[in-house]
Protein backbone atom coordinates (compact mmCIF):
# COMPACT_ATOMS: atom_id res chain seq x y z
CA UNK A 1 0.00 0.00 0.00
CA UNK A 2 1.53 3.32 -0.96
CA UNK A 3 1.88 6.18 1.51
CA UNK A 4 -0.71 8.44 -0.13
CA UNK A 5 -3.40 5.74 -0.17
CA UNK A 6 -2.61 4.81 3.45
CA UNK A 7 -2.83 8.47 4.52
CA UNK A 8 -6.18 8.96 2.78
CA UNK A 9 -7.56 5.75 4.32
CA UNK A 10 -6.47 6.83 7.82
CA UNK A 11 -7.94 10.31 7.39
CA UNK A 12 -11.20 8.79 6.09
CA UNK A 13 -11.25 6.46 9.12
CA UNK A 14 -10.91 9.40 11.55
CA UNK A 15 -13.57 11.41 9.73
CA UNK A 16 -15.93 8.39 9.66
CA UNK A 17 -15.58 8.09 13.46
CA UNK A 18 -16.29 11.82 13.72
CA UNK A 19 -19.37 11.61 11.47
CA UNK A 20 -20.93 8.97 13.72
CA UNK A 21 -21.15 11.29 16.73
CA UNK A 22 -19.82 14.76 15.79
CA UNK A 23 -18.20 14.75 19.25
CA UNK A 24 -15.09 16.77 18.31
CA UNK A 25 -16.71 19.07 15.76
CA UNK A 26 -19.66 19.87 18.05
CA UNK A 27 -17.27 20.74 20.86
CA UNK A 28 -14.88 22.91 18.82
CA UNK A 29 -17.66 24.81 17.05
CA UNK A 30 -19.33 25.71 20.35
CA UNK A 31 -15.91 26.68 21.79
CA UNK A 32 -15.17 28.81 18.70
CA UNK A 33 -18.53 30.59 18.88
CA UNK A 34 -17.97 31.21 22.61
CA UNK A 35 -14.52 32.72 21.97
CA UNK A 36 -15.88 35.02 19.24
CA UNK A 37 -18.86 36.09 21.40
CA UNK A 38 -16.69 36.71 24.49
CA UNK A 39 -14.20 38.78 22.47
CA UNK A 40 -17.04 40.68 20.75
CA UNK A 41 -18.46 41.55 24.19
CA UNK A 42 -15.03 42.42 25.62
CA UNK A 43 -14.33 44.80 22.72
CA UNK A 44 -17.66 46.55 23.23
CA UNK A 45 -21.03 45.79 21.69
CA UNK A 46 -22.03 49.35 20.85
CA UNK A 47 -19.21 50.53 18.54
CA UNK A 48 -18.43 49.95 14.87
CA UNK A 49 -16.43 46.76 15.63
CA UNK A 50 -12.70 46.06 15.36
CA UNK A 51 -12.67 46.42 11.52
CA UNK A 52 -9.78 44.49 9.90
CA UNK A 53 -8.77 43.37 13.42
CA UNK A 54 -11.75 40.96 13.26
CA UNK A 55 -9.61 38.65 11.12
CA UNK A 56 -7.06 38.43 13.96
CA UNK A 57 -9.84 37.72 16.48
CA UNK A 58 -11.16 34.93 14.25
CA UNK A 59 -7.65 33.47 14.26
CA UNK A 60 -7.80 33.15 18.06
CA UNK A 61 -10.95 31.01 17.66
CA UNK A 62 -9.28 28.88 14.93
CA UNK A 63 -6.22 28.32 17.13
CA UNK A 64 -8.03 27.18 20.28
CA UNK A 65 -10.53 25.10 18.28
CA UNK A 66 -7.68 23.56 16.28
CA UNK A 67 -5.76 22.56 19.42
CA UNK A 68 -8.84 20.74 20.69
CA UNK A 69 -9.13 18.94 17.31
CA UNK A 70 -5.50 17.74 17.57
CA UNK A 71 -6.08 16.41 21.07
CA UNK A 72 -9.32 14.63 20.17
CA UNK A 73 -8.16 12.95 16.94
CA UNK A 74 -5.16 11.50 18.79
CA UNK A 75 -7.17 10.58 21.91
CA UNK A 76 -9.34 8.31 19.73
CA UNK A 77 -6.27 6.12 19.20
CA UNK A 78 -5.73 5.64 22.93
CA UNK A 79 -9.03 3.75 23.31
CA UNK A 80 -8.66 -0.06 23.18
CA UNK A 81 -4.93 0.32 22.36
CA UNK A 82 -5.82 1.37 18.82
CA UNK A 83 -2.49 3.21 18.56
CA UNK A 84 -0.53 -0.03 19.04
CA UNK A 85 -2.57 -1.62 16.22
CA UNK A 86 -1.97 1.39 14.00
CA UNK A 87 1.79 1.26 14.60
CA UNK A 88 1.88 -2.48 13.90
CA UNK A 89 0.16 -1.99 10.53
CA UNK A 90 2.56 -2.39 7.56
CA UNK A 91 2.53 1.31 6.67
CA UNK A 92 5.06 4.09 7.11
CA UNK A 93 4.87 6.28 10.22
CA UNK A 94 4.84 9.23 7.83
CA UNK A 95 1.51 7.97 6.47
CA UNK A 96 0.07 8.00 9.99
CA UNK A 97 1.24 11.61 10.37
CA UNK A 98 -0.22 12.62 7.00
CA UNK A 99 -3.54 10.87 7.78
CA UNK A 100 -3.88 12.62 11.12
CA UNK A 101 -2.87 15.95 9.56
CA UNK A 102 -5.52 15.60 6.82
CA UNK A 103 -8.22 14.72 9.37
CA UNK A 104 -7.21 17.67 11.58
CA UNK A 105 -7.18 20.07 8.64
CA UNK A 106 -10.63 18.91 7.50
CA UNK A 107 -12.01 19.49 11.00
CA UNK A 108 -10.35 22.94 11.16
CA UNK A 109 -11.86 23.90 7.78
CA UNK A 110 -15.31 22.84 9.03
CA UNK A 111 -14.73 24.94 12.15
CA UNK A 112 -13.70 27.96 10.04
CA UNK A 113 -16.75 27.51 7.79
CA UNK A 114 -19.04 28.01 10.80
CA UNK A 115 -17.02 30.50 12.88
CA UNK A 116 -16.15 32.93 10.06
CA UNK A 117 -19.78 33.89 9.23
CA UNK A 118 -20.43 34.35 12.98
CA UNK A 119 -17.41 36.68 13.20
CA UNK A 120 -18.49 38.58 10.05
CA UNK A 121 -21.95 39.03 11.56
CA UNK A 122 -20.86 40.13 15.02
CA UNK A 123 -17.93 42.35 14.02
CA UNK A 124 -19.52 43.98 10.90
CA UNK A 125 -16.44 42.66 9.07
CA UNK A 126 -16.59 43.20 5.29
CA UNK A 127 -15.01 40.09 3.76
CA UNK A 128 -16.27 40.88 0.25
CA UNK A 129 -13.16 43.02 -0.49
CA UNK A 130 -10.91 39.92 -0.78
CA UNK A 131 -12.69 36.62 0.05
CA UNK A 132 -10.31 34.43 -1.98
CA UNK A 133 -7.22 35.98 -0.40
CA UNK A 134 -8.77 35.56 3.05
CA UNK A 135 -9.39 31.85 2.35
CA UNK A 136 -5.86 31.43 0.95
CA UNK A 137 -4.14 33.04 3.96
CA UNK A 138 -6.32 31.08 6.40
CA UNK A 139 -5.61 27.79 4.61
CA UNK A 140 -1.85 28.39 4.49
CA UNK A 141 -1.77 29.45 8.14
CA UNK A 142 -3.79 26.41 9.19
CA UNK A 143 -1.47 23.98 7.34
CA UNK A 144 1.60 25.18 9.30
CA UNK A 145 -0.32 25.27 12.57
CA UNK A 146 -1.82 21.80 12.07
CA UNK A 147 1.57 20.29 11.14
CA UNK A 148 3.11 21.29 14.49
CA UNK A 149 -0.14 20.50 16.33
CA UNK A 150 -0.35 16.97 14.90
CA UNK A 151 3.30 16.33 15.80
CA UNK A 152 2.96 17.35 19.46
CA UNK A 153 -0.49 15.74 19.82
CA UNK A 154 1.37 12.47 19.22
CA UNK A 155 3.80 13.42 22.01
CA UNK A 156 0.91 14.32 24.31
CA UNK A 157 -0.94 11.05 23.58
CA UNK A 158 2.17 8.92 24.18
CA UNK A 159 3.39 10.78 27.29
CA UNK A 160 0.08 11.16 29.15
CA UNK A 161 0.66 14.91 29.12
CA UNK A 162 -1.77 16.80 31.34
CA UNK A 163 -4.72 18.38 29.53
CA UNK A 164 -4.26 21.88 28.19
CA UNK A 165 -0.50 21.57 27.92
CA UNK A 166 -0.68 20.78 24.20
CA UNK A 167 -1.67 24.42 23.60
CA UNK A 168 1.42 25.50 25.56
CA UNK A 169 3.66 23.38 23.33
CA UNK A 170 2.05 24.37 20.04
CA UNK A 171 1.39 28.12 20.44
CA UNK A 172 4.98 29.38 20.91
CA UNK A 173 6.27 27.23 18.03
CA UNK A 174 3.54 28.41 15.66
CA UNK A 175 3.78 32.10 16.60
CA UNK A 176 5.59 32.94 13.31
CA UNK A 177 2.68 31.48 11.29
CA UNK A 178 0.10 33.26 13.45
CA UNK A 179 1.96 36.58 13.28
CA UNK A 180 2.48 36.36 9.51
CA UNK A 181 -1.15 35.35 8.86
CA UNK A 182 -2.61 38.13 10.98
CA UNK A 183 -0.22 40.71 9.48
CA UNK A 184 -1.26 39.56 6.00
CA UNK A 185 -4.93 39.84 6.95
CA UNK A 186 -4.37 43.39 8.20
CA UNK A 187 -2.45 44.23 4.99
CA UNK A 188 -5.31 42.81 2.89
CA UNK A 189 -8.18 44.61 4.61
CA UNK A 190 -6.42 47.77 5.84
CA UNK A 191 -5.25 49.93 2.85
CA UNK A 192 -2.80 51.83 5.11
CA UNK A 193 -0.72 48.66 5.64
CA UNK A 194 -0.94 47.16 2.13
CA UNK A 195 2.83 47.34 1.43
CA UNK A 196 3.78 44.25 3.47
CA UNK A 197 1.25 41.98 1.71
CA UNK A 198 3.19 40.58 -1.27
CA UNK A 199 6.32 39.30 0.51
CA UNK A 200 4.29 37.89 3.39
CA UNK A 201 2.48 35.26 1.30
CA UNK A 202 5.71 33.65 0.07
CA UNK A 203 7.06 33.70 3.67
CA UNK A 204 3.89 31.88 4.80
CA UNK A 205 4.37 29.21 2.09
CA UNK A 206 8.02 28.78 3.18
CA UNK A 207 6.94 28.37 6.84
CA UNK A 208 4.44 25.67 5.82
CA UNK A 209 7.10 23.73 3.90
CA UNK A 210 9.54 23.92 6.84
CA UNK A 211 6.94 22.98 9.46
CA UNK A 212 5.61 20.09 7.33
CA UNK A 213 9.11 18.71 6.72
CA UNK A 214 10.20 19.09 10.37
CA UNK A 215 6.98 17.49 11.69
CA UNK A 216 7.09 14.62 9.17
CA UNK A 217 10.69 13.81 10.20
CA UNK A 218 10.14 14.17 13.96
CA UNK A 219 6.81 12.27 14.13
CA UNK A 220 8.61 8.92 13.96
CA UNK A 221 10.60 9.82 17.12
CA UNK A 222 7.57 10.81 19.19
CA UNK A 223 4.85 8.31 18.39
CA UNK A 224 4.76 5.34 20.79
CA UNK A 225 1.98 2.98 21.88
CA UNK B 1 34.45 18.24 31.21
CA UNK B 2 37.22 19.54 33.48
CA UNK B 3 37.46 17.75 36.83
CA UNK B 4 37.19 20.30 39.65
CA UNK B 5 40.38 19.01 41.36
CA UNK B 6 42.55 20.56 38.66
CA UNK B 7 41.42 23.97 39.82
CA UNK B 8 40.56 25.01 36.27
CA UNK B 9 36.98 25.92 37.14
CA UNK B 10 37.83 28.27 40.07
CA UNK B 11 40.52 29.82 37.86
CA UNK B 12 37.99 30.26 35.00
CA UNK B 13 35.50 31.98 37.31
CA UNK B 14 38.22 34.21 38.84
CA UNK B 15 39.35 35.35 35.37
CA UNK B 16 35.71 35.92 34.29
CA UNK B 17 34.96 38.05 37.36
CA UNK B 18 38.22 40.00 36.97
CA UNK B 19 37.43 40.72 33.31
CA UNK B 20 33.89 41.73 34.28
CA UNK B 21 35.29 44.13 36.90
CA UNK B 22 37.69 45.53 34.29
CA UNK B 23 34.78 45.99 31.84
CA UNK B 24 32.83 47.75 34.61
CA UNK B 25 35.79 50.05 35.23
CA UNK B 26 36.08 50.87 31.51
CA UNK B 27 32.36 51.65 31.42
CA UNK B 28 32.67 54.03 34.37
CA UNK B 29 35.81 55.95 33.39
CA UNK B 30 36.75 55.27 29.75
CA UNK B 31 33.56 54.90 27.65
CA UNK B 32 32.34 58.26 26.35
CA UNK B 33 28.83 59.43 27.19
CA UNK B 34 26.59 59.42 24.12
CA UNK B 35 25.47 62.90 23.02
CA UNK B 36 21.69 62.45 22.67
CA UNK B 37 20.83 59.69 25.15
CA UNK B 38 23.39 60.35 27.88
CA UNK B 39 24.23 57.76 30.53
CA UNK B 40 21.34 55.41 29.63
CA UNK B 41 23.08 54.53 26.36
CA UNK B 42 25.72 52.67 28.41
CA UNK B 43 23.22 49.83 28.97
CA UNK B 44 23.96 48.96 25.33
CA UNK B 45 27.37 47.48 26.34
CA UNK B 46 25.53 44.84 28.36
CA UNK B 47 22.51 44.51 26.04
CA UNK B 48 24.32 43.60 22.80
CA UNK B 49 26.75 40.93 24.17
CA UNK B 50 23.95 39.32 26.21
CA UNK B 51 21.67 39.26 23.13
CA UNK B 52 24.42 37.63 21.02
CA UNK B 53 25.19 35.05 23.74
CA UNK B 54 21.48 34.22 23.89
CA UNK B 55 21.88 32.66 20.41
CA UNK B 56 24.90 30.70 21.68
CA UNK B 57 22.73 29.24 24.48
CA UNK B 58 19.94 28.43 21.97
CA UNK B 59 22.54 26.60 19.83
CA UNK B 60 23.54 24.54 22.90
CA UNK B 61 19.87 23.49 23.30
CA UNK B 62 19.86 22.40 19.65
CA UNK B 63 23.15 20.47 19.95
CA UNK B 64 21.95 18.72 23.13
CA UNK B 65 18.58 17.90 21.53
CA UNK B 66 20.12 16.45 18.35
CA UNK B 67 22.61 14.52 20.51
CA UNK B 68 19.81 12.99 22.58
CA UNK B 69 17.62 12.13 19.57
CA UNK B 70 20.66 10.45 17.98
CA UNK B 71 22.28 8.60 20.90
CA UNK B 72 19.60 8.59 23.66
CA UNK B 73 22.23 9.34 26.33
CA UNK B 74 20.79 11.37 29.26
CA UNK B 75 23.88 13.63 29.40
CA UNK B 76 22.77 15.24 26.11
CA UNK B 77 19.41 16.05 27.69
CA UNK B 78 21.22 17.61 30.69
CA UNK B 79 23.17 19.78 28.25
CA UNK B 80 20.02 20.85 26.33
CA UNK B 81 18.26 21.70 29.60
CA UNK B 82 21.29 23.71 30.78
CA UNK B 83 21.30 25.61 27.47
CA UNK B 84 17.58 26.41 27.81
CA UNK B 85 17.97 27.62 31.40
CA UNK B 86 20.79 29.98 30.41
CA UNK B 87 18.94 31.04 27.21
CA UNK B 88 15.89 32.09 29.28
CA UNK B 89 18.12 34.01 31.71
CA UNK B 90 19.95 35.83 28.90
CA UNK B 91 16.72 36.49 27.00
CA UNK B 92 15.19 37.99 30.17
CA UNK B 93 18.24 40.26 30.61
CA UNK B 94 18.03 41.26 26.92
CA UNK B 95 14.33 42.09 27.27
CA UNK B 96 14.80 44.08 30.51
CA UNK B 97 17.83 46.06 29.30
CA UNK B 98 16.08 46.64 25.95
CA UNK B 99 12.99 47.95 27.72
CA UNK B 100 15.03 50.33 29.91
CA UNK B 101 16.81 51.59 26.79
CA UNK B 102 13.52 51.87 24.89
CA UNK B 103 11.88 53.85 27.69
CA UNK B 104 14.65 56.43 27.42
CA UNK B 105 14.91 56.46 23.60
CA UNK B 106 11.27 56.13 22.53
CA UNK B 107 9.37 57.12 25.69
CA UNK B 108 7.67 53.70 26.00
CA UNK B 109 8.65 50.59 27.94
CA UNK B 110 7.35 48.44 25.09
CA UNK B 111 6.73 48.84 21.36
CA UNK B 112 5.89 46.05 18.90
CA UNK B 113 9.07 46.62 16.92
CA UNK B 114 10.50 43.53 15.14
CA UNK B 115 13.47 42.96 17.43
CA UNK B 116 11.52 43.42 20.66
CA UNK B 117 8.80 41.08 19.41
CA UNK B 118 11.50 38.62 18.32
CA UNK B 119 13.10 38.62 21.81
CA UNK B 120 9.70 38.13 23.46
CA UNK B 121 8.79 35.23 21.16
CA UNK B 122 12.21 33.63 21.76
CA UNK B 123 11.74 34.00 25.51
CA UNK B 124 8.31 32.30 25.28
CA UNK B 125 9.77 29.45 23.19
CA UNK B 126 12.40 28.53 25.77
CA UNK B 127 10.30 29.26 28.88
CA UNK B 128 7.77 26.72 27.56
CA UNK B 129 10.66 24.24 27.03
CA UNK B 130 11.47 24.48 30.75
CA UNK B 131 7.85 24.57 31.95
CA UNK B 132 6.70 21.52 29.98
CA UNK B 133 9.46 19.20 31.26
CA UNK B 134 8.11 18.55 34.78
CA UNK B 135 4.69 17.65 33.27
CA UNK B 136 6.08 14.47 31.69
CA UNK B 137 6.63 11.72 34.25
CA UNK B 138 8.85 9.22 32.42
CA UNK B 139 12.46 10.57 32.23
CA UNK B 140 13.01 8.96 28.81
CA UNK B 141 9.80 10.42 27.33
CA UNK B 142 10.56 13.78 28.93
CA UNK B 143 14.01 13.85 27.34
CA UNK B 144 12.65 12.76 23.95
CA UNK B 145 9.73 15.23 23.81
CA UNK B 146 12.12 17.98 24.99
CA UNK B 147 14.65 16.99 22.33
CA UNK B 148 12.07 17.21 19.54
CA UNK B 149 10.80 20.53 20.95
CA UNK B 150 14.40 21.82 21.22
CA UNK B 151 15.11 20.94 17.59
CA UNK B 152 11.86 22.43 16.24
CA UNK B 153 12.37 25.54 18.42
CA UNK B 154 15.84 26.11 16.93
CA UNK B 155 14.45 25.75 13.39
CA UNK B 156 11.74 28.20 14.51
CA UNK B 157 14.23 30.96 15.50
CA UNK B 158 14.93 32.22 11.92
CA UNK B 159 11.19 31.91 11.13
CA UNK B 160 10.34 34.07 14.14
CA UNK B 161 12.90 36.61 12.92
CA UNK B 162 11.45 36.58 9.37
CA UNK B 163 7.86 36.93 10.59
CA UNK B 164 8.69 39.92 12.80
CA UNK B 165 10.23 41.70 9.78
CA UNK B 166 6.64 42.33 8.62
CA UNK B 167 6.14 44.66 11.58
CA UNK B 168 7.07 48.36 11.30
CA UNK B 169 10.62 48.95 12.67
CA UNK B 170 11.97 51.74 14.89
CA UNK B 171 14.91 49.80 16.36
CA UNK B 172 18.42 51.04 15.39
CA UNK B 173 19.56 48.81 12.50
CA UNK B 174 23.31 49.49 12.38
CA UNK B 175 25.94 50.23 15.01
CA UNK B 176 27.96 53.43 14.40
CA UNK B 177 30.45 53.61 17.24
CA UNK B 178 33.38 55.70 18.42
CA UNK B 179 36.70 53.66 18.79
CA UNK B 180 36.48 54.02 22.60
CA UNK B 181 32.95 52.60 22.46
CA UNK B 182 34.18 49.62 20.41
CA UNK B 183 36.90 48.91 23.01
CA UNK B 184 34.32 48.98 25.82
CA UNK B 185 31.94 46.77 23.82
CA UNK B 186 34.66 44.15 23.22
CA UNK B 187 35.73 44.41 26.89
CA UNK B 188 32.13 43.52 27.85
CA UNK B 189 31.67 40.80 25.18
CA UNK B 190 34.56 38.63 26.44
CA UNK B 191 33.47 38.20 30.10
CA UNK B 192 29.78 37.88 29.10
CA UNK B 193 30.65 35.04 26.71
CA UNK B 194 32.79 33.42 29.44
CA UNK B 195 29.94 33.88 31.91
CA UNK B 196 27.53 32.17 29.47
CA UNK B 197 29.89 29.22 28.98
CA UNK B 198 30.51 28.97 32.74
CA UNK B 199 26.81 29.07 33.57
CA UNK B 200 25.98 26.41 30.96
CA UNK B 201 28.76 24.19 32.36
CA UNK B 202 27.59 24.71 35.95
CA UNK B 203 23.95 23.96 35.11
CA UNK B 204 25.02 20.93 33.04
CA UNK B 205 26.90 19.51 36.03
CA UNK B 206 24.00 20.31 38.38
CA UNK B 207 21.39 18.73 36.07
CA UNK B 208 23.54 15.59 35.85
CA UNK B 209 23.87 15.46 39.66
CA UNK B 210 20.10 15.93 40.14
CA UNK B 211 19.37 13.17 37.60
CA UNK B 212 21.93 10.91 39.33
CA UNK B 213 20.36 11.56 42.74
CA UNK B 214 16.86 10.84 41.38
CA UNK B 215 17.87 7.52 39.80
CA UNK B 216 20.12 6.22 42.63
CA UNK B 217 18.51 3.56 44.81
CA UNK B 218 18.37 4.41 48.55
CA UNK B 219 21.03 2.47 50.56
CA UNK B 220 19.81 -0.88 51.90
CA UNK B 221 20.35 -1.22 55.67
CA UNK B 222 21.32 -4.81 56.63
CA UNK B 223 18.78 -6.55 58.86
CA UNK B 224 21.21 -6.95 61.79
CA UNK B 225 22.02 -3.23 61.94
CA UNK B 226 18.49 -1.91 61.94
CA UNK B 227 17.80 0.41 64.90
CA UNK B 228 15.69 -1.38 67.47
CA UNK B 229 12.64 0.09 69.08
CA UNK B 230 13.19 0.71 72.79
CA UNK B 231 11.38 -1.85 74.83
CA UNK B 232 8.40 -0.59 76.74
CA UNK B 233 8.77 -0.60 80.52
CA UNK B 234 6.05 -2.21 82.50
Amino acid sequence: MNTLRASLLLAAKDLRIERRGYQTLGLVIVLGVLIVVVLAMALGTGGAGPGPGAAAILWVAYLFGGTLCFEKTMAVERQDDALAGLLLAPIERGAVFAGKLLANLTLMFCLAAVITPVGILLFHFDLSAAPVRYALITTLGMIGFAAIGTLFAAAAASSRLQGGLLAMLVFPLTLPVVLTSTQLMLATFDPARAQSGAAGLSILVAFDVIFLAASWLAFDLLIEP
Amino acid sequence: MFPPRHGLIPMFWTITLLLLALAGGLLAVYAPTEATMGEVQKIFYLHLPVALNMFLACSVVFVGSVGYAWQRRPAWDDLAQAGAQVAVLLCSVTLITGMIWGRSAWGHWWTWSPRLTFSLMLWLLYVVYLMIRPSIESPQRRALVSAVYGMVAFVDVPLVYLSTKLLPDIHPSGVDLDPAMWVTLIAWSIPITMLTAGLIHARFALNGAVRGAATTEPPVIPTDHRPRMPEAHA
